[in-house]
Order: C-alpha cells, then sequence, then structure tokens
C-alpha cells in the first residue's frame, strides 16, 4: 500500500513489481546447488578436467525450459503439479512417480547431511555432533512453523554459493583450456562416462524441482499478466544455478585434475584444495558447501512431504498444526530420521548414495516431464497458454535423450 | 456369478460391456450423474446415473445402457445390459461425468469443515435407478485404486489389522469442480452457506485459484460477504478481481464499510474505482470517505456504521429502531449521542438500555465523560484507551469535534498483536 503511494513513477513501479514477484526462480535455482550437485560437480570436473563442462549448455536450456513450463502452468491453473499428476493421470502412475520421488529424495536428503558433515569436518567439528544438531534444528524449524523467516534467512546466505567463484579463480584455471574443451570435449563414452553425465543432468535437473517451482508460483498468486516478471526470474535463477556449477567444476578442474586426485565426496575437494590453492580457498569451498547443505536439508525432506500428501489427499502444510496435518509431519520427521541415520552409520556407503540418488532423478525425470509435457498441451486445462512448438521440441527432445543415456547406462552395466 | 447391489466406480471403470448373448459391445469410460440437490429436504437427492460415456471400437461415445446390471465372476467384474443406445451429447448437457470431474478432485467435506480428495465412489444399485452414495477419501480407496487392496487384507488379517477406510455421505459433501458448480447452481442451493463463515474461508484458502471465484459465485451475498471479511487479503483481492462487477459491488456493499474500504486499498486504483461507481450511492461514499485516510490512522481503521440519536430521544425511542433496522453485532458496542450538528455529546451502552426505565431521555442516561480518538490520531494511540477504559468501541470524532465513526476493538485487535510479535 505504501508502495501505491511513493511510486508515481512508472519504472520504479515495474521494478516494485518485479521484485515483489521475484523468488520462486531464484530460490530454485539456488537449492539446486545442494550438496548433491556440488559433490557431482566436483567429481565431474576432478575425475573429467574441463571436459564435461559442456553438460552445462544444453543443462541450461532445459532447465528453463521446463521451470517455465511449470511456472505457467502453476499461473494458470493453480494447482501443484502434484495435484494435477493426480487429477489427470489416476491413482496408478501419480503412485509410481511419488513412490520413486519419494525414494530418490530419501537418498537426496541423506547427501544433503552428508554435505553437513563433511563441510564441518574441515573446519574439525565431528559428524556425529554436527549431523544429529542440525537434523534437530531443520525439524524444529519446520515444526515449530519459523520456517518461511529460514527460509529467508537461506535466502541471503545463497548469495555465499559465490565463493566458489573466488575458490575456482584461486585455483588459476587455463581460460584458453576451458574453451577449448567446451567445444571440443575429449571424453570416452563408457558406463561411467554416462553414470556421471546422468548425474550431472539429474543434479541440474532435479524431478522434485519441478513441483517445489510450482508451488511457489502459486503461494505468490502471480498472474499471468506478470508472466514477463516471472520470466526475468526463472532466467536469472537458472543462470545462477549454471555460473555456480561451471566455477565449482572450475575450481576442481583446474587443481584437483591436473595434479590427479581422485576425490569421492564434495569435503575430499575442499580438503585437496588446501595444498593446492590454499587454507582460504578450502574453507571458502566447505563454508559454500555448508550453506548449500543445510538450506537443501531443510527444503526438500519438507517439499516431498508436502508433494507426497498433496497427490494423495493428505492434509499438508507448515501453517497447519501437527494433529491437522499429522500424515504430513509423520513422513516429514521419517525422512529426517532415516537421512540422520545413515549418515552416522560407521560405514555408511555415501558416495553410493550420493550418485545413486542423482541418477534416479536422472531416470524418474524422463516420466515427470513427460507428464509435464502431456498436461501442459491439454487445451482443457491450459486454455490458450499451451506450449509453443518450440518448447515441445526441446521438452520431447529432453525427455527422449535421457531415456537414451539411461537405457546406455542400463546396457553398459550389462555388458 | 452374482450381481452387485452396491460397488466402487473404480471397479466399474473399464469394465467391458456384454449383451444377453455375451457379445461385448464397448467398454466404460466415464458415467454421467444428474446432480440435484432439491430444496425439499425428504426428496431423494443423490445423483442419479443417465447414462454412460463408453468406448466402442476407439471411440468415445454418449449412451444409455438398457436393464444395467454389474456382475461379478471371480476376481472380474463385467456390465451387463439389454442393449446399447447411442444418443447425441445433448441428452447429458445437464449431466456430469464422475470420473471427469469428481473421482481424483477435491471436494468439501461439510461435517469435517475441510477439502478432501475423492479415491472411489460408492454407488448403489436399486430399481429406481442406479445411485452415487458416499464417496471414499481413505486409504483403502487409494489401495483399492492400486489393486492392491484385497492383497493387503490378506496380509493383515492374521494380525487382527484393518485397512484404515474412510467414507462420507453425498449428503455431507459439496462438490467445487467449477463445471458441476455451473450446471447446479440454476436449481440449487450451495450446502456450503451451511459453514461458518471463518471455516468456509480455511477451506478457499485452501482451494486452488482458479476455483475460489466459483466457489464464491455459489454461496448468497450475506454469506459471501461474511466469508470474505475472513480470508486473508491475497484472497480477497483475487476474488473481488475475478468475480464479474456487478457481483464484486454487490459483495462489497454487505461488508461493513471500514473492511470493504480496507480491502479496496489493495486493489488497483481504476478497478476501486469501476467498484465504487457500480455500489449504492450511499455505501460508496462512506467507503470513499475512508479510503481518504492515510494508513495506520485512526480513520483507515474505523467504521462510518454507527448509531447516533439526540439528546431528547428517549430509551423506548432507541429501542424501537433498533428493533427495526436490526443493525450488526458490532454497531452495538457503543452508542452515541449527538446534538443537530453531528457533534458528539455523549455515549451509552446495551446495559444502559436494558436495566433503564423506557421513558428517560438519553442526556440523562449518557456518559459525558468522553474518550476519543481524532480521525488522523497514529493507530497505536487507540490500545491505550481501549485497555485503561475497558471499552468495546471508542469513538472516533474529527477536529471540530463531530463524531466520524468508531474504532471497534475486533478490528484493531490483529494489529495490537502483530505489533507485540513483531518486538
Amino acid at each position: 500500500m505504501t508502495i501505491k503511494k511513493v511510486t508515481n513513477n512508472k519504472f520504479l513501479k515495474r521494478i516494485g513489481l518485479f521484485l515483489a514477484i521475484l523468488g520462486p526462480g531464484i530460490i530454485t535455482g539456488s537449492v539446486d546447488n545442494d550438496a548433491g550437485g556440488i559433490t557431482t560437480y566436483s567429481v565431474a570436473g576432478a575425475m573429467y578436467g574441463y571436459n564435461l563442462i559442456w553438460t552445462l549448455i544444453p543443462s541450461f536450456f532445459v532447465l528453463l525450459v521446463v521451470q517455465e513450463m511449470n511456472a505457467r502452468m502453476g499461473i494458470v491453473t493453480g494447482k501443484g503439479l502434484a495435484t494435477l499428476i493426480r487429477e489427470n493421470a489416476g491413482v496408478k502412475i501419480t503412485f509410481f512417480i511419488f513412490l520413486g520421488l519419494l525414494l530418490a529424495d530419501i537418498g537426496n536428503t541423506t547427501t544433503e547431511f552428508a554435505g553437513v558433515a563433511g563441510s564441518l569436518e574441515v573446519f574439525g567439528i565431528s559428524k556425529y555432533i554436527s549431523v544429529p544438531l542440525v537434523g534437530f534444528i531443520v525439524w524444529i524449524l519446520v515444526v515449530k512453523g519459523t520456517y518461511t523467516v529460514a527460509e529467508r534467512i537461506f535466502l541471503i546466505f545463497s548469495v555465499s554459493l559465490l565463493t566458489y567463484v573466488v575458490s575456482a579463480i584461486l585455483g588459476h584455471p587455463h581460460w584458453s583450456e576451458i574453451g577449448h574443451a567446451i567445444v571440443m570435449p575429449q571424453v570416452h563414452a563408457n558406463g561411467a562416462t554416462i553414470t556421471m553425465i546422468l548425474g550431472l543432468i539429474g543434479t541440474t535437473i532435479a524431478p522434485w524441482m519441478q513441483f517445489y517451482m510450482q508451488s511457489s508460483v502459486i503461494e505468490k498468486k502471480l498472474k499471468i499478466s506478470q508472466y514477463n516478471y516471472v520470466l526475468a526470474d526463472i532466467i536469472i535463477g537458472c543462470i545462477g544455478t549454471v555460473v555456480v556449477a561451471f566455477f565449482i567444476m572450475v575450481a576442481c578442474a583446474s587443481t584437483l585434475h591436473g595434479n590427479h586426485v581422485i576425490i569421492n565426496e564434495a569435503k575430499d575437494a575442499a580438503m585437496a584444495l588446501k595444498p593446492l590453492a590454499g587454507e582460504f580457498s578450502s574453507q571458502l569451498f566447505a563454508f559454500g558447501l555448508f550453506i548449500a547443505s543445510i538450506f537443501s536439508a531443510t527444503i526438500l525432506p519438507l517439499a516431498t512431504a508436502f508433494y507426497v500428501c498433496e497427490a494423495f489427499g493428505f492434509d499438508a502444510g507448515i501453517d497447519k498444526k501437527w494433529n491437522e496435518a499429522q500424515e504430513f509431519y509423520i513422513l516429514y520427521t521419517i525422512i529426517i530420521i532415516l537421512s540422520v541415520g545413515i549418515i552416522l552409520l560407521p560405514k555408511a556407503p555415501l558416495i553410493g548414495i550420493s550418485i545413486w540418488s542423482q541418477v534416479i532423478n536422472a531416470i524418474l525425470l524422463p516420466v515427470v516431464l513427460i507428464c509435464m509435457i502431456l498436461l501442459v498441451n491439454k487445451k482443457k486445462i491450459m486454455g490458450k497458454h499451451v506450449n509453443k512448438p518450440i518448447i515441445n521440441i526441446i521438452g520431447w527432445s529432453t525427455v527422449v535423450v535421457l531415456i537414451g543415456l539411461s537405457l546406455m547406462l542400463l546396457g553398459s552395466s550389462f555388458i | 456369478m452374482t450381481s452387485l447391489t452396491t460397488f466402487y466406480l473404480s471397479r466399474l471403470l473399464g469394465c467391458n460391456i456384454y449383451d444377453a448373448r455375451d457379445n461385448v459391445l464397448g467398454r466404460i469410460h466415464d458415467v454421467y450423474v444428474r446432480i440435484y440437490t432439491p430444496l425439499d429436504e425428504n426428496q431423494e437427492n443423490r445423483p442419479h446415473v443417465t447414462g454412460f460415456l463408453i468406448r466402442v471400437n476407439g471411440e468415445s461415445k454418449e449412451a444409455v445402457l438398457e436393464d444395467f446390471q454389474i456382475v461379478k465372476f471371480g476376481t472380474h467384474y463385467k456390465v451387463q445390459c439389454q442393449g446399447v443406445t447411442i444418443v447425441s451429447h445433448e441428452k447429458f448437457s445437464d449431466a456430469v461425468l464422475l470420473k471427469e470431474t469428481i473421482l481424483d478432485q477435491q471436494i468439501v467435506d461439510i461435517n469435517g469443515r475441510k477439502l478432501v480428495r475423492v479415491n472411489d465412489i460408492r454407488m448403489v444399485v436399486i430399481p429406481a435407478g442406479t445411485f452415487v452414495v458416499a464417496v471414499d477419501v481413505g486409504i483403502e480407496g487409494l489401495l483399492r485404486r492400486l489393486g492392491v487392496n484385497n492383497f493387503f487384507k490378506k496380509i493383515l488379517k492374521p494380525f487382527g489389522g484393518k485397512i484404515p477406510s474412510k467414507f462420507i455421505l453425498w449428503d455431507d459433501v459439496e462438490t467445487i469442480e467449477p463445471n458441476t458448480l455451473n450446471i447446479r447452481l440454476s436449481q440449487s442451493r450451495s450446502k456450503l452457506n451451511t459453514i461458518h463463515p471463518s471455516d468456509l474461508a480455511d477451506i478457499i484458502e485452501d482451494m486452488s485459484k482458479n476455483y475460489q471465484a466459483s466457489i464464491f459465485s455459489s454461496l448468497d451475498e450475506e454469506h459471501a460477504a461474511d466469508v470474505l471479511e475472513e480470508l486473508r487479503v491475497k484472497e480477497q483481492v483475487h476474488i473481488i478481481e475475478s468475480l464479474p462487477l456487478g457481483k464484486a459491488a454487490d459483495v462489497l456493499e454487505k461488508m461493513p464499510a471500514n473492511e470493504a474500504a480496507d480491502l479496496m486499498d489493495h486493489l488497483e486504483d481504476d478497478k476501486t474505482e469501476q467498484l465504487l461507481l457500480e455500489m449504492e450511492p450511499e455505501t460508496s461514499e462512506e467507503v470513499r470517505d475512508l479510503l481518504e485516510y492515510p494508513d495506520g490512522t485512526i480513520g483507515s481503521r474505523m467504521t462510518s456504521d454507527v448509531l447516533t440519536f439526540s439528546p431528547d430521544q428517549t430509551i423506548a425511542d432507541v429501542l424501537e429502531y433498533i428493533q427495526e433496522e436490526r443493525p450488526e453485532m458490532e454497531s452495538l458496542y457503543s452508542l452515541f449521542v449527538v446534538d443537530g450538528s453531528n457533534v458528539l455529546k455523549g455515549t451509552f451502552t446495551m446495559r444502559d438500555l436494558l436495566i433503564t426505565e423506557a421513558t428517560t431521555p438519553l442526556d440523562k442516561v449518557m456518559n459525558i465523560n468522553l474518550n476519543r480518538v481524532n480521525d488522523y490520531d497514529k493507530l497505536d494511540s487507540i490500545s491505550e484507551i481501549v485497555s485503561k477504559y475497558n471499552l468495546l468501541a471508542v469513538p472516533v470524532t474529527n477536529d471540530n469535534d463531530e463524531l466520524e465513526g468508531m474504532v471497534v476493538i475486533d478490528d484493531v485487535v490483529d494489529e495490537l498483536i502483530s505489533k507485540r510479535r513483531s518486538l
């Protein structure tokens, strides 16, 4: 209201509007570079040098197209993706999608807590202290309903993801080599490489993010007349995601790959950076990892519990009390307990969980994408806002490529 | 082989249709029902199956089945009938499709006062026809749809366990799907009118935005105004913007002027102007006055719905007036005495009305120690007066001591609480 009185100036009014709308795309973008993402980018950088950086380019366009579809569906229908799938595809398909999503997200949440454990170990804090503590804080944040405040704080902190730019530059990367590797990557198409590429795509475009994006657009009660601002928000978010991913890969590639350091976790990357790029670079890397992990460890279990409940018709939402939305809170609690529990196992196969949950994501992604493209092309649901041909082409090609990669992966593991 | 009298919609969908000689005539794709909610309580008011959408050779067709029967043999179900008559689409223009518009969709559970998702639909065959009796919103319905219900039942049986099931009778639900609403509104009154405004507001906040406006149009104007008052600003704005101008103006007129002004403060200026022009001149004038006060002043929160009397009127006059006008509860929190030029002279309460001789003139009864606020005072200044003098309403006057309205405690309580919380 106060804005209304101050801003007679059209330009200021526009900026005000944009700032009010800003958020869904940018938050989604920063949650995108979570612990699992950082791990995958680090490992890819260390193992393949600059040779897999090119995957970020197609990832960017697919990310953009997919999120735009989600935003448009959210604005036009006012319904979450889970609801739309349930209402149009029936119980069976919904069940299999959400079973997959639940499994993948338990894996992903475990990865987030692994990120918390790893990053704090760099600062000398034992995981047996850090993980239960962070798990409890995250749980209480949601159950006691101060989540929205937390979300804003995290959003500000997510700027710290830019520390990766500094980490990368401290490693003195060879820019000409990077350029060369993007244009002419040198990779051998074997099972390991395909798993890596699938992992990279899976972490950049995670299925649960589609649900998250659509819900946050709805939460903001956006109108189709504000579409251009929403699109700008999404583009900024996608650029942010890809830029951060790029610098993580560069940081690891220019230091670790050249020195033939093999890493398995993001923490290893932080540790390995110490002798090669200095203590400061190492700590920056760990700090970025910590913030990203805790941010995603809060959002991911919450979002997962929410979509499962949305799809199956249970009451859900952090504005509801425990006994009003039991299923929601119980599911949420189970996801956190399982994830924390797995990390605390003395010989937890963390690398496996991390990479494979990304791979499940990549296999689940085409299923979710197919549902989305079918939904967004339905005149009955979208009216005149159905997909333009170009978006359908990109969408369907993504589906085909992902299915192809998944099949190749399956094939290569049998040969 | 047994013919079933009750069955689930999920069993029926996808069933083959056989004639008496066991030829397959098609496959059930969806079911047309006519939903009516007659005003007469005793009448049968469950949705009545009037026809089917069937698939014949890959094509969808509207059809009526003669002597329709659903039979179970072993674990399979099939539909048997004497014959299938393909009919034109128009025949079902007043009917809705069960699978498309109700199954898997959200409906309002009237008694539970919340939104629930329909997992399955329970139907019954009686001589009068086939009817919907209840919706299944429990886990059992989900498992049945997944085809694993019997499997789980067998596993749980030795342990005495049961799959939680939950049914709601059709009488206790209301659909919200805009298409079904449009068809029905011409003939019935929404069951939602029986839900308390604040509960209904909570339900509407949970709905997806495209349904909010249509649900809203199905309510009586009075009820709609009460519900609108209870909604969050975001939803208020959305609903007013999506209602047709005339309807929106009608609802706003029914709201207290201060609530309407608060809401309109959040609309775009053009929209506000259009609405004010559409409203009754008397109400819109009141709202317009209130809109002029800057945010955070007493004036922006006050109501101008006040009851004023002259000093020489008697208690009996006041009672007669109130009985005739039947004002809202809020307007009775405090009553005012003003002179010919609307200058505030005193206040009196409902207690005074009840305990005083009917012939007593008001100037003998009224309280002349005036605790009042100025219309341009800051909103904070009111909390002190309210708590110190235990007032339900505080008169608001302008610089010339003329009565402008009053601030009712209900309208500032949220403000005061949120102020405390943010500290």
